[in-house]
């Protein structure tokens, strides 16, 4: 197996258009191929996608203590089966659905006391014997800012307990903590090429039948493969010496899921307006010396 | 204890998951007989858990909380 990566190829101060092409997009999950960029670009756009994505998350969390009643005047305890620090801790890592013109504390008008156009409350009051659901969160404000998902365990109540909290989230970033973190699962690898001459390999054809979307070119003489979309028997092309690879180190194939507080597609195109901006960071703080 | 809210590793949601998974691993068993392997593998497929990251925090957790909740 020969193994060959394309350079970009460019002269001083010469760029490639970068393009980009959507391969599959759900609500939660996109794949996209980007051309034209160099595996630095490549890279700094994963580690924005992970942890510069400004979203929604619980960051404190009220609890009250002592006995809680219900309508019929029934005693119920707030001590729980778990620490208050583990449960406070579960509940900021829920996923919100996040509004992303918020504030962010420190730069919000109210100089970081809280207000409503940086800080978002929930609540939940709810008696035992059940299962404390994130679907129990109430959001006090925006009725739209919902967990994204309403079935992830936060603590189990036992007869005659009760919880009653109140939450405050607030707006990060994934670098400060997880609960920021608004994507999962980043890759990207290269567009990749197998180059199979038809005469030294007669297994293509098998190839070919089973992954027909990944030919990119036939002639009489050879075939072109791609594994961009991830068809496995592409994948055996590798176990024969006779079969060339091509690697191009310009073009790039990402995929990521979200926790559900956006949409993918939304995240991407934060994150590639986001790109430029911090560079700019790096920029203004570099100072020429006297 | 309780089953982790994210993925140690990359932060996916895997709670919910663990929830949908050990109800239909409930269904299988109630049919008197254990999941094959190839089961356990196409059901977290299925509930779009790929990576072994998110599959470890959901075949190796054990659940602790119904163990310690007489005590609170």
């Amino acid at each position: 197996m020969t193994e060959q990566r394309r350079k970009v190829e460019r002269g001083e101060g010469e760029y490639n258009l970068m393009s980009l092409k959507i391969l599959k997009a759900e609500d939660r999950f996109i794949k996209f191929s980007i051309d034209g960029i160099t595996p630095t670009i490549a890279n700094a756009l994963r580690r924005t996608l992970l942890d510069d994505i400004p979203k929604l998350a619980i960051d404190k969390v009220i609890f009250h203590h002592g006995q809680i009643r219900d309508r019929e005047g029934n005693v119920y305890d707030s001590s729980l089966p778990l620490f208050d620090e583990i449960v406070a801790h579960r509940l900021s890592l829920v996923p919100l659905v996040s509004d992303p013109k918020m504030n962010f504390r420190e730069e919000c008008a109210c100089e970081g006391k809280g207000c409503p156009l940086c800080t978002m409350s929930y609540s939940i009051n709810k008696i035992g014997p059940a299962v404390v659901t994130s679907g129990d969160l109430q959001p006090m404000g925006n009725p739209d800012l919902t967990p994204a998902d309403p079935d992830i365990p936060i603590v189990k109540l036992g007869p005659k307990q009760a919880i009653l909290v109140t939450g405050e989230a607030i707006m990060g970033r994934g670098k400060t903590h997880t609960k920021w973190q608004a994507t999962s699962g980043v890759f990207y690898k290269y567009h990749r090429e197998f180059v199979v001459t038809k005469s030294e390999l007669e297994n293509w054809t098998s190839v070919k039948e089973k992954c027909p979307l990944s030919v990119i070119s036939e002639d009489s003489k050879t075939i072109r493969f791609t594994d961009d979309d991830g068809c496995k028997a592409v994948r055996q092309l590798l176990d024969y010496p006779s079969v060339k690879v091509i690697e191009d180190d310009t073009q790039f194939i990402f995929q990521f899921e979200t926790d559900g507080s956006y949409k993918a597609i939304d995240v991407l195109e934060y994150a590639l307006k986001r790109l430029p901006q911090r560079l700019n960071t790096l920029l203004e703080s570099l100072t020429t010396p006297d | 204890m309780i089953i982790p809210v994210r993925c140690f590793s990359c932060g996916k949601v895997v709670a919910s998951d663990y929830v949908k998974f050990s109800d239909r691993i409930k269904d299988i068993r109630s049919n008197g007989r254990e999941p094959t392997p190839e089961e356990i593998s196409s059901t977290l497929d299925d509930l779009n858990v790929h990576r072994y990251c998110c599959r470890r925090m959901i075949l190796s957790h054990t659940d602790l909380i119904d163990e310690v909740l007489p005590f609170s």
